[in-house]
This record gives structure tokens, C-alpha cells and sequence, in this order.
């Protein structure tokens, strides 16, 4: 009986793998047509193209970078919608000894190189001013801008370039450390001297790390806490515009600050001068053998930069004597006025800056979306920040507004503070460049 | 030995495994070869195609450059010919190629540019040598236009002398469409290296991604993991010397073929990596099917392997079933062999003992032959021989009867005769055999009969017969004078309805058997030895012939014994009760609708009561005759009793009497049946008692009918008697087939003693031929011996019956063999013989047969 029954199970399974024989044999032997005859036709059609120029080269979609990624994606919605490609050309400059990204901007814009370009704001006032960049009122996605990014970037009454996210820079600080030396978040440029002091104190050596981009945040949060929270910010610039007050005055109490945090040695100066963003002081940061660095919002999410602290993570806004604030600045997108493929670039623009790409940007990067319709919920170490933002509690680092360019010139004149220029060479600067402006 | 089968069996199996695997390894290794073949061809034909498309690209790029060269040389000549050359640059109107014309004067340090700006040759970089067309080529860098670019100087020559130097500036982006638009499907990376800054200088359309590293050769090796030392020390001399590098390194886990590819010397390189399955798209395909076979091959090595194992298994238990088949074999075999050994120890033994018991006989025949030829004359002494001589005979008789019973029961040619028979019929011919054996030597002899609930019954009476009879005669041989001897019929609980379980047990208080002797008890040619049954002849056949016939009935047979003290057989047999047994009509015909049996005993009651339940009439019990005369009393006006039933032996009064008294005290008188023992001494004396007759204990309805039926019998007619035996043979004519000539002569003397004569003829067909020739009539009867030469019996007997002659159907022919078997009369009755004597002839017996079937007589 038992016999019978193992034969019937080897019957079964000769039968299966026969029957499996037996597909395999007819899929081996069935061929598909020869539909094409041997005649191959090539669509050599030309496709459409945007020539976009930025910071960063176009990213596969399983690439690790979701804080890049997420302009990649929407992008992407750009060319599915339009049929199109947006070519990617790229510049990084290999030290600071090379022409800077913004210098290569401008002289491509100039030159009409590409048909949309990714502009920090000291360049959308430059091209803006210069008649280069394409007048982007009348389209849909600017309708939907909250009044303060329209205000950062319109030139002469034209608005120049729309950004993807309001950036917000802040200072990056190891809470866990911090509540280790009993220390609380610094409101003023003096609770921070005073965090800086205990900390060095403790055998940190350089409390504060910088990199040669970002140091201006200081600067910008001292110099116009009351301009912008004041009330009276249009008379305020305008006055600034017109000469009538001066920029060195608002600028010479953070500089003199700066001066004295690299004095007391809470900042490198020598490392600050040479450090790109976050690649030099983030390791230290990350390691936390610097408890305090500055960066922007999604920085805070990203994987590359601060989203995976081994410690407490909070991001404050940069003191001053209005407390913490906020520095908002926007790299925007902008159309070269002349650009070769203006009509496929408002098209793209269009789709990259709509709502529904705004929002697949902000959720991807937990950023603030320029867009008064998208709101996304912020992680908990943003907190601090993003509740000054709420109650409108910050300084714009860039204002194409104001006659005199605001970030580069005030990156480029901090620099020459860490180079070892004094604050009064520093101001020397300020008013030059206001001189300059008022002459144009 | 085992271990040595499996081994063999094992050493079988491992090669045929290992030729599986040899095959299957053979195929793999070819699959594996034939593999790396394509893998290597594959890999040869990737560099060969990589090569071919930078060659391509590198041939593209160069040919532009040159063109450029030439193109600059050109306007270098139109420069030289025209007569305002400064003014020639400055309206020069860029395009896609050359963005940028400067001229430089002959000793001055700076010159003018089509763009309106100054231009001077510090700010281009020529050191590192490289030309085209023999144009030295700068340094590449960033323009004016942010955009990476080159710049060629050629001399303005005009009748020999140089009148200055034309510097013309190429952009990179104009290589750009001369390039493809996607290496190798958007698969592949590629850039364009300045070889001096290690720059790279452009991204052609379609290409690039963000972790490539486009920055530079550094930012290339860090983006894509290439540590290893000696491949960058290679790829520094290579591009140090202008030669071209491919080398193959992983590129984001996926194999890559990496280039640097030398364009112009080596000024520029193509630089990039493809990955190998975009290089070798029909390589992946391939090893997709490989993959399948060797999936499949192991697949199928699996199944082999499976079926070898399932194969082998069933070998295996097949092999094990069979070992264990011969080992019960080989086991029967032995113990056949211990048994036949032992048989043949038995049958030698028995041999020997018979040979005795053969011979003690025949000497006694033989012996008093002798003395009956010496003393013919004396007629008390011829009687006297006879008779010893008859003995002699009949214990010869019954030993060779024995032996052939044994023989035939242990060859299974017994077939049981089941037939309805009545407890009484059995055990009154075993009492009436049994009893006179006792009563001879003195000893009692009691029939004992309990819980039977039916007497009629459906078996083979002759063998239940000669079990009962086996087992009492032994123990009245077994039994010394004066003993006792118990025949007991017990009712046991029946499995089923319809069988009554009967145990019977015959014990004795004899001389008993020693243990040793009970185990062999029920063994053929075994028997108790000792001084004491030495005296006591038998074939010691008797309790194997016994066993058998109990087991062939479905029954057990067991034994106790204790010497000096007796033994006792128990025999358990099951009897089917026929159907419709009890004729309740009868009891209604002979109006007998309640019995009164006065009896003391309250074992004999109690059967009584059993054994009449079924007939439907009630049974009361009266213990003494008072008690009797008091229920009689009781059931006045009542149904009254229409038969008594009084024990013989009163332990106060006389039956006769008491029956007398009873009777009268019943309103009309009934039959009474006295129930005596066997052999009691007086009870025929209650027979002239009107109407009333004696039973023999034990109580059996069936007697009781019987005897009811004699007494009616008797009453409504006269019994005719009918007087056997008194007359001879006188006149009769036989015709008798016999070969062996004593027989015959035997037969011939003893039918002549009665007065017959007989003709005799030496075979069957000697038989037909002189009844052929016989008158009519003139044989009474044919005595035909069955087995004889030339023709038997039976083929004899069908002749003679298939004779055309009127008395041949009528002629009684009487089988006279020693065939005494219930098959042999079978056969004799069937070849048309009318009757079957079993030889030695009975004179007695033969005058009966003849009489009832010879007319004359």
C-alpha cells in the first residue's frame, strides 16, 4: 500500500517535470516574427531642450541625495509633462582660488549661454539690474508667491526669479552638549559669547564652525533684526537706497561681533576661510567636536548633512537683540531674457514652480515652500526656527530691493575680515558699494 | 552475512552515483568552459567596441581641431592681407566655435580682441607644449562667457615677417554636438579631460550624473571609488606620456570598463567608464541562459539525485521485505525440518512399538493357528484357539484402523459430516458402549449433564462419538478397578445465538500422567510408558487422533492430571442449533401442558427446567413426594399436571410407590416417567405399572418424546416384534470378485457354513465376463472386492451395470474392501454398488445386508 503510493508520487513528479520539459522545449523552439523584414528605421527627430544651468549635476532617481533630488523630481514632472529634456550644465569651482559659481552665472548669463539659471540672490540683482533675466509676473506659479519672496526678488518692478523653497539659515547647536554644560540657547549676541566662553572652557576648541559661505548669517541678523521687525522696512531701505543712511552702520555691530568671536578664538578664521559649506566644519559638528554651526533649513533633513545627529539637534535662529532670528535668503530660478528656448523654459518653469511640484519639493525636503497654498509639517529640531517664522520674525539675507547687493557683497567682505581685514576696512567696503550705487 | 549482502548491495549503488555525478560534473565543467570562453570573448570584443567608439570620438575631436587650425591660419592670412588689421578684429562677430579674436603686435605686451577688451598672452597658459597643426594650444579655462575654452596663437606672416600673433578662443560646448548624445544608451559617463589641469572641461549632452564627479580627475576617482594606487600611478604616466588607459573597475557595485582615452597628443582626454552589461547588452542574455542551463542541469542533477535516492530506498525495502520473507522462510523451513526430524524420531519410536504391538498379536494368531492345526480334533480347544485367535484379530484390527485414522485426519482428507443429531442419541451410545467397559472392571461410571439449553443439535456425531469415546476408554484403561469415571455435558455462555458452547469433561481418579507425559499427550505415537499402563494395550494414537478431530471442529481440548489422583480433559466445542428445533405441536397432541418431576437432586432439576423451557411446557419441581403431593394439591381447580417425572432413587420412599400415590392424588391418571441412572437395578419393575415407562438420566427432551411416543404407541396398538438372526443363508447363490486368495477362501468357507455357495472369480473383469454369461437370476448377489488387478471394483461394478440385461440394474452387488472410509463408500455407492462392507467381513453384519437386499432371501 505504501509501496503503491510512493510510485504514484514518483509517476507525479516525472509527470511535472516532463510537462516542464515539455514548456521549456516549446518556448525555446518558438521564435517571433520577423516583423521588421531586416529594415530598421531610425527616428533621429531632433528633442526638444531646456538648457538649465546650476550648481549640480542632474541626478539618477535612485541617487542618495533626497535634498538634490527633490528639484531632480520635479523636474522630471517638467519633461514627462512637456516632452522635453532640461540639460543640465554644471559649474563647481575647484578652491576658492576659481571663479566662484555666481561669476560663471553672470557671465553666462551674459553671454546667453543657457535658458534657465539657478541665481543666488546677489546675481539675480546683478542680472536683474542688467536687463538679463526675463520679466516673470504674468506667470501662473507667481500668483501663489507669498509677498515676502516677491519682494526679495523683484528688481526695478520686475520679478526676476522665483525661488523653490524659502531658505532659512540658522545655527546648528548640539543641545545635548549644551544641556551637558548646563547652558541654555543663546537669544543675544552676548548669550552666546557666554555659551562660546563655558564651552571653551570646557576644553572645546572652537565652539562656533564655519565655512567661508554662511559666516554673513551673523552679520545679517544683527544689521537689520529692526529693519525688517521694525516696522518701518520700506522707508528704512529706501532710505538706504537714496543714501540717506548708510549700510556700514548697520553692518558694524555684527562684524564687530564676528571680530570678536574670531578674537576670542570661538571661530577659525584661517579653516573658515578656506572650508566649502558644511564639508569642512560638518564632521566636527557631526562628531561633536563643535557644538554650534550654521546651515540651512533642510540641512537639518537631509541625509548628507545634519539629518542623523548621534545627539539632540536643535536649530535656533542667529542672536541678536530682537533675540533669535531667522536669516531667509532664496536662490531662485530665472529665465535669461534672450534665452534661446524661452517659450519650452516658461513652460518648464511653469510646471517646476507650480503648486503641485512646490509641494512634492517641500515634502521631499521638509522646507518652507515659497508658495502661500503649501504648507508641510517641519521635524521637531526645527522647531525653535520655524516658530520665528511663523510669527514673522526675520531678516531677509538678500533683497534685490536694495540698490546694494546684499549676500555676495557681504560674503565677499567677510571673507576679508577672516583674511584679516579690520571692521573698519570692512565698513570702508560697505561704503564704497553704496557710493558705487548711488551713482548708477 | 547480512552485513556482507549491504555491503554488496551498497557497493551497487555508489557507482551508479558516482556516475551521475561524474556526468553531471563532466556537463558542468563544459558548461563553465564554454562560459568563460564567452565571457572572455565578450570581455575581448567590449574593448575592442569601446575602442572603436572613442577611436571615433577621438578622430571627431581632432579633426575639429584641426579644421580649427586651419581656419585660424586662414584668417591669420586674411589678417596679413588686409591693410587694417586691427579694425579686421575688432568686427569680427563671434560664433559657436571661435568666441574670441585677439591680436597681439610684435613687441608690444598686449593686443585688442574682437570683444572690445584688452587682451593679453599672460592671461593664457601654453606651457604645457601641446599643438595642432602645429598651432600651440593653451591651457584650457574658464571664458568670459563662464564656460570652458581653449585658445590657439598662430603667427600673422605677411612677405616673410611677422606682423603679429592671432590668439583665436574655442569654446568646448562646440565639440559638443560632433559628440553622441548619450554614450552607450545614457549607460556610459563620459567627459572631456584637460590633460595638464586634470580639469574636466565639458559634458557632452546626455551624459553625466550627479555622483559621477565632474569636477576633475580627482573628484572622478573620489565619486567612483577608485583608490587603488597603481591604477592612478598608471593612469598619471599614461596621461603623462599622451597614451591611451582602459581598465576595468567597479563602478557603484557594477563591473565598469574605465578609459582615458588621448586626444591630440594627448592635450585633451576622453574620460569615462562604461559599465560592462551596456557594453555587452547580448553578454547579459547570454549569461541569463547559461544561468538557465546550469539551473536547469542542476535541477535536473537534483531530480536524478532524488530518483536515485527514492529509487534506491524501494531497492532497499524491496531487498529488506524479501530478506525478511526468506528469513521466515528459512525459519518455517527449519522448523519444518525440527518437526519433520522429530516425526521421524516419533515414527521411528512408533515404528519400533508397533512392530511390537503388530507382532504380539500375530504370534498370537499365528501361535494358536499352529496349536489349532495340532488340535483340530479336539472341538473345545479349536473353540477355545478360535477365540483367542479372534481377539488377536480385532486388536489388530483396531490398531491398523488407528493408524490409517491418523493418517488420514493429518493429510486433511477429513471432511466433517454435520448433521442434526440429539445429546441423548450421542451420549447413549457412548454410555451403552462405555458403561459395560466400566461395569467390567468394576468401576462407576457417571453422566453428568448441566445448563444444556439444547439438546438438538447440528455436527458430526460420528466424530463427537469417537472423541468421547477416545477420551472415556482411556480413562477406563487408565483407571484401576473400582474407580470412578465422570462424563460431564456442560452448558457454557453462548458467543451466539445461534450456537449452543458446549464444554464436555471426562475425569477419572485413575492413575494420572506426569507432566512431562502431558506435554506430549496430544503428539502422534506417543504413549505413557510405566510399569503400570504397560499392561495396557493401544497404538497411542487415540488422544492425536482426538486433538485433531476437536481442532478441525473449531474446539480446544486441555488436559490436568496429577498422578495418583486422576486427570480431567476438557473439551470446548460449539454446536449450531438448527433451526425450528422444538415442535411445541407435539406437546399440544400428547396433551401435556405441565409436568411435575419430583426429584432431590437440584442439579437434575435444574436441567429438567433448562432443557424444557424451549417446548413451552412448564416444569414444577418437587423435592419429596410430600412436597409433590402438596403442589398437587395447591393447583386443584386449577390446570392440573399431566405427567410425572419421579426420580428412581428416593432417598426415603420407593418410586414405584410414590408414583402410585401421586398418581392417585391427580384427578386422572397420567403418564409416569421414572429417571433412573443407566443400569439401575429395579427399574424395570415400575414398567407393569400402567402407563409409565423409565428414562435415563440425564433427562433429554428428546428421549422423553421418544418414550412418550413408545408409550402411546403401546397403548393404541400392539407391538409387533419381529424375530432377526434365526435364519441362515441357506441356498443362496453368490458371485464373488476376490484376488487374494485367502479372502477368498475365508468368504467361500463362511457363506458355505450358512449354507450359500459362492463362485469365485480372481478380478473384475473376470466378474462381468461370468455375469455376462450367467443366466438369469442365477446370482443372488455379487461380493465385489474394490481393489483388484486387471479391473476394480467400482469400473466393474459400472459394467456390469451397464450390461444389457434385465437383472443387470437389479443385482445386489455388496462392496466387500478394506477401504472402510466414508469416501470410499461414497465411491462405491456411486458406481452403483447397493451397499459398502468394510472388511474383515462380520458374518453377522453380511447375513443382515444380504437378507435386506437379496429377495429370495
Amino acid at each position: 500500500m505504501e509501496r503503491r503510493r510512493q510510485k504514484r508520487g514518483l509517476k507525479k513528479i516525472a509527470a511535472i517535470c516532463l510537462a516542464g520539459a515539455a514548456v521549456l522545449l516549446l518556448a525555446a523552439c518558438s521564435g517571433g516574427k520577423n516583423e521588421d523584414q531586416g529594415i530598421i528605421i531610425s527616428d533621429s527627430g531632433k528633442r526638444m531642450i531646456v538648457n538649465l544651468f546650476g550648481p549640480m549635476e542632474k541626478s539618477n532617481p535612485d541617487a542618495r541625495n533626497i535634498a538634490r533630488s527633490a528639484f531632480d523630481r520635479t523636474v522630471m514632472m517638467a519633461e514627462e509633462k512637456l516632452g522635453l529634456t532640461v540639460e543640465y550644465r554644471t559649474y563647481t569651482a575647484e578652491n576658492y582660488q576659481d571663479k566662484t559659481y555666481d561669476d560663471v552665472t553672470l557671465d553666462r548669463a551674459r553671454n546667453n549661454m543657457d535658458d534657465l539659471y539657478l541665481l543666488n540672490p546677489d546675481t539675480i540683482q546683478k542680472l536683474g539690474e542688467e536687463g538679463r533675466l526675463l520679466d516673470l509676473s504674468d506667470l501662473d506659479c507667481a500668483k501663489n508667491l507669498r509677498e515676502t519672496v516677491k519682494i526679495a526678488n523683484c528688481v526695478d518692478g520686475k520679478l526676476v526669479a522665483i525661488p523653490q523653497e524659502v531658505v532659512a539659515h540658522g545655527l546648528f547647536v548640539n543641545k545635548t552638549l549644551f544641556d551637558q554644560y548646563d547652558l541654555s540657547l543663546p537669544e543675544t549676541p552676548e548669550d552666546l559669547l557666554e555659551c562660546c566662553r563655558v564651552l571653551k572652557e570646557n576644553g572645546i576648541e572652537t565652539p562656533i564652525g564655519a565655512n567661508r559661505w554662511w559666516l554673513e548669517n551673523f552679520v545679517f541678523a544683527q544689521a537689520y533684526a529692526d529693519l525688517y521687525n521694525g516696522g518701518n522696512t520700506a522707508a528704512e531701505i529706501e532710505a538706504l537706497n537714496q543714501g540717506e543712511s548708510r549700510y556700514s552702520d548697520y553692518m558694524r555691530p555684527g562684524f564687530e561681533f564676528l571680530q570678536q568671536l574670531i578674537d576670542l578664538g570661538y571661530i577659525d578664521a584661517e579653516a573658515a576661510y578656506t572650508y566649502e559649506a558644511i564639508e569642512g566644519e560638518g564632521p566636527d559638528f557631526l562628531a561633536q567636536k563643535t557644538p554650534i554651526v550654521m546651515a540651512y533649513w533642510s540641512a537639518a533633513n537631509a541625509d548628507t548633512a545634519y539629518g542623523k545627529p548621534d545627539f539632540e539637534l536643535q536649530v535656533i535662529g542667529f542672536p541678536s537683540s530682537r533675540g533669535q532670528m531667522p536669516v531667509v535668503s532664496m536662490t531662485g530660478y530665472a529665465i535669461g531674457a534672450e534665452a534661446e528656448h524661452l517659450e519650452d523654459t516658461k513652460k518648464v518653469l511653469e510646471i517646476i514652480l507650480s503648486d503641485e511640484a512646490l509641494l512634492l519639493y517641500a515634502e521631499t525636503n521638509h522646507v518652507i515652500s515659497p508658495s502661500k497654498n503649501v504648507e508641510v509639517e517641519c521635524i521637531p529640531a526645527l522647531k525653535p526656527l520655524n516658530d520665528r517664522l511663523h510669527e514673522n520674525v526675520y531678516v531677509l539675507g538678500s533683497n534685490a530691493g536694495m540698490k546694494v547687493e546684499q549676500w555676495g557683497n557681504t560674503c565677499l567682505i567677510v571673507r576679508k575680515l577672516l583674511n584679516g581685514a579690520t571692521v573698519d576696512e570692512c565698513m570702508a567696503e560697505f561704503d564704497r558699494l553704496q557710493e558705487e550705487s548711488l551713482k548708477e | 552475512m547480512k552485513k556482507k549482502q549491504n555491503q554488496r548491495r551498497a557497493d551497487k549503488g555508489i557507482p551508479l552515483l558516482l556516475s551521475i555525478i561524474l556526468v553531471f560534473g563532466i556537463l558542468g565543467a563544459v558548461v563553465f568552459s564554454v562560459a568563460r570562453r564567452l565571457s572572455a570573448e565578450m570581455s575581448a570584443s567590449a574593448i575592442q567596441n569601446l575602442s572603436e567608439s572613442l577611436e571615433l570620438m577621438k578622430g571627431t575631436i581632432e579633426a575639429i581641431l584641426l579644421k580649427e587650425a586651419e581656419f585660424q591660419k586662414m584668417i591669420a592670412y586674411e589678417i596679413a592681407e588686409n591693410d587694417r588689421p586691427v579694425e579686421f578684429v575688432r568686427s569680427y562677430n563671434r560664433n559657436q566655435t571661435m568666441v574670441k579674436i585677439s591680436l597681439v603686435l610684435p613687441g608690444e605686451s598686449s593686443g585688442i580682441s574682437n570683444t572690445g577688451e584688452s587682451f593679453s598672452e599672460d592671461e593664457l597658459d601654453f606651457s604645457a607644449g601641446g599643438t595642432v597643426d602645429g598651432l600651440p594650444i593653451s591651457r584650457s579655462y574658464i571664458n568670459y562667457m563662464g564656460t570652458w575654452a581653449y585658445s590657439m596663437k598662430c603667427p600673422v606672416e605677411k612677405d616673410g615677417q611677422e606682423i603679429g600673433t592671432l590668439y583665436i578662443e574655442y569654446i568646448y560646448d562646440s565639440l559638443d554636438k560632433s559628440l553622441p548624445n548619450g554614450f552607450y544608451n545614457g549607460k556610459a559617463m563620459l567627459y572631456i579631460m584637460d590633460a595638464t589641469s586634470e580639469r574636466l572641461v565639458l559634458k557632452p549632452r546626455g551624459i553625466g550624473e550627479r555622483d559621477a564627479g565632474h569636477l576633475n580627475l580627482e573628484d572622478f576617482y573620489r565619486a567612483n571609488n577608485i583608490t587603488e594606487e597603481y591604477i592612478r600611478a598608471e593612469v598619471a604616466a599614461c596621461v603623462k606620456s599622451g597614451k591611451n588607459i582602459l581598465f576595468y573597475h567597479d563602478i557603484r557595485d557594477k563591473s565598469a570598463l574605465n578609459y582615458m582615452w588621448a586626444v591630440n597628443g594627448g592635450s585633451i582626454y576622453l574620460i569615462g567608464y562604461v559599465p560592462v552589461e551596456a557594453i555587452q547588452q547580448e553578454g547579459k542574455t547570454v549569461s541569463h541562459n547559461i544561468f538557465m542551463v546550469v539551473i536547469i542541469m542542476l535541477v535536473a542533477f537534483l531530480l536524478c539525485c532524488v530518483l536515485f535516492y527514492f529509487n534506491q530506498r524501494q531497492q532497499s525495502r524491496i531487498r529488506q521485505e524479501r530478506e525478511a520473507e526468506r528469513e521466515i522462510h528459512n525459519k518455517r523451513l527449519a522448523e519444518a525440518l525440527q518437526a519433520a526430524q522429530m516425526a521421524n524420531h516419533s515414527k521411528t519410536t512408533f515404528l519400533s512399538n508397533m512392530s511390537h504391538d503388530i507382532r504380539t498379536p500375530m504370534n498370537a494368531v499365528l501361535g494358536f493357528t499352529t496349536l489349532l492345526a495340532r488340535d483340530a480334533e479336539n472341538p473345545e480347544k479349536v473353540r477355545e484357539y478360535t477365540k483367542k485367535i479372534m481377539a488377536s484379530g480385532n486388536h489388530l484390527l483396531s490398531l491398523i484402523n488407528d493408524i490409517l485414522d491418523v493418517s488420514k485426519i493429518e493429510s486433511g482428507k477429513v471432511v466433517l459430516s454435520v448433521e442434526e443429531f440429539t445429546l441423548n442419541d450421542m451420549i447413549s451410545s457412548v454410555d451403552a458402549m462405555i458403561r459395560p467397559m466400566a461395569v467390567a472392571r468394576g468401576q462407576s461410571f457417571y453422566v453428568e449433564v448441566s445448563d444444556v439449553k439444547h439438546e438438538y443439535l447440528m455436527g458430526d456425531v460420528t466424530r463427537i462419538n469417537q472423541i468421547l469415546i477416545n477420551l472415556l476408554s482411556n480413562a477406563v484403561k487408565y483407571t484401576q478397578e473400582g474407580g470412578k469415571i465422570w462424563l460431564r455435558m456442560i452448558g457454557l455462555k453462548q458467543r451466539s445465538s445461534q450456537y449452543e458452547h458446549i464444554r464436555i469433561e471426562v475425569e477419572d481418579n485413575g492413575y494420572g500422567m506426569t507432566p512431562e507425559y502431558l506435554k506430549t499427550i496430544f503428539d502422534a505415537f506417543t504413549r505413557a510408558e510405566n510399569s503400570t499402563t504397560n499392561k495396557v494395550q493401544g497404538t497411542g494414537l487415540g488422544m492425536a487422533i482426538t486433538k485433531n478431530i476437536v481442532e478441525l471442529m473449531g474446539g480446544t481440548i486441555d488436559v490436568s492430571s496429577q498422578i495418583g489422583k486422576g486427570s480431567l480433559f476438557k473439551v470446548d466445542l460449539e454446536f449450531r442449533i438448527p433451526e425450528g428445533q422444538m415442535d411445541r405441536k407435539f406437546w399440544e397432541n400428547s396433551r401435556i401442558a405441565r409436568i411435575l418431576a419430583v426429584e432431590h437432586d437440584e442439579e437434575v432439576c435444574k436441567n429438567i427446567q433448562t432443557l424444557m423451557q424451549d417446548t413451552g411446557v412448564p416444569v414444577d419441581i418437587a423435592r419429596s413426594e410430600a412436597e409433590a403431593l402438596k403442589q398437587i394439591h395447591e393447583r386443584s381447580g386449577k390446570e392440573g399436571y399431566h405427567m410425572l417425572l419421579i426420580d428412581w432413587e428416593q432417598p426415603d420412599t420407593e418410586a414405584a410407590g410414590t408414583a402410585e400415590r401421586l398418581r392417585a392424588a391427580l384427578p386422572e391418571p397420567v403418564p409416569v416417567l421414572f429417571l433412573a441412572d443407566s443400569g439401575a437395578v429395579g427399574a424395570e419393575e415400575a414398567l407393569p405399572l400402567e402407563h409409565a415407562g423409565v428414562l435415563t438420566k440425564p433427562f433429554f427432551v428428546s428421549a422423553l418424546k421418544e418414550k412418550l411416543i413408545e408409550m402411546q404407541a403401546e397403548r393404541t396398538a400392539e407391538a409387533k416384534t419381529e424375530a432377526v438372526g434365526s435364519e441362515n443363508l441357506q441356498g443362496l447363490h453368490f458371485l464373488a470378485a476376490e484376488d487374494n486368495e485367502i479372502n477368498a477362501e475365508i468368504l467361500s468357507e463362511i457363506l458355505a457354513m450358512e449354507g450359500a455357495d459362492c463362485e469365485i472369480v480372481e478380478n473384475g473383469q473376470l466378474a462381468v465376463e461370468r455375469f455376462a454369461k450367467a443366466r438369469e437370476g442365477e446370482f443372488d448377489a455379487i461380493l465385489m472386492d474394490v481393489q483388484m488387478p486387471v479391473m476394480n471394483g467400482y469400473d466393474a461394478t459400472r459394467a456390469i451395470r451397464g450390461l444389457e440385461r434385465r437383472d443387470a440394474g437389479e443385482v445386489p452387488i455388496i462392496a466387500m474392501t478394506a477401504n472402510a472410509f466414508a469416501e470410499d463408500e461414497k465411491e462405491a455407492l456411486d458406481a452403483g454398488m447397493n451397499v459398502h462392507l468394510a472388511k474383515p467381513i462380520d458374518i453377522v453384519l453380511l447375513k443382515r445386508i444380504i437378507k435386506q437386499y437379496v429377495k429370495k432371501g
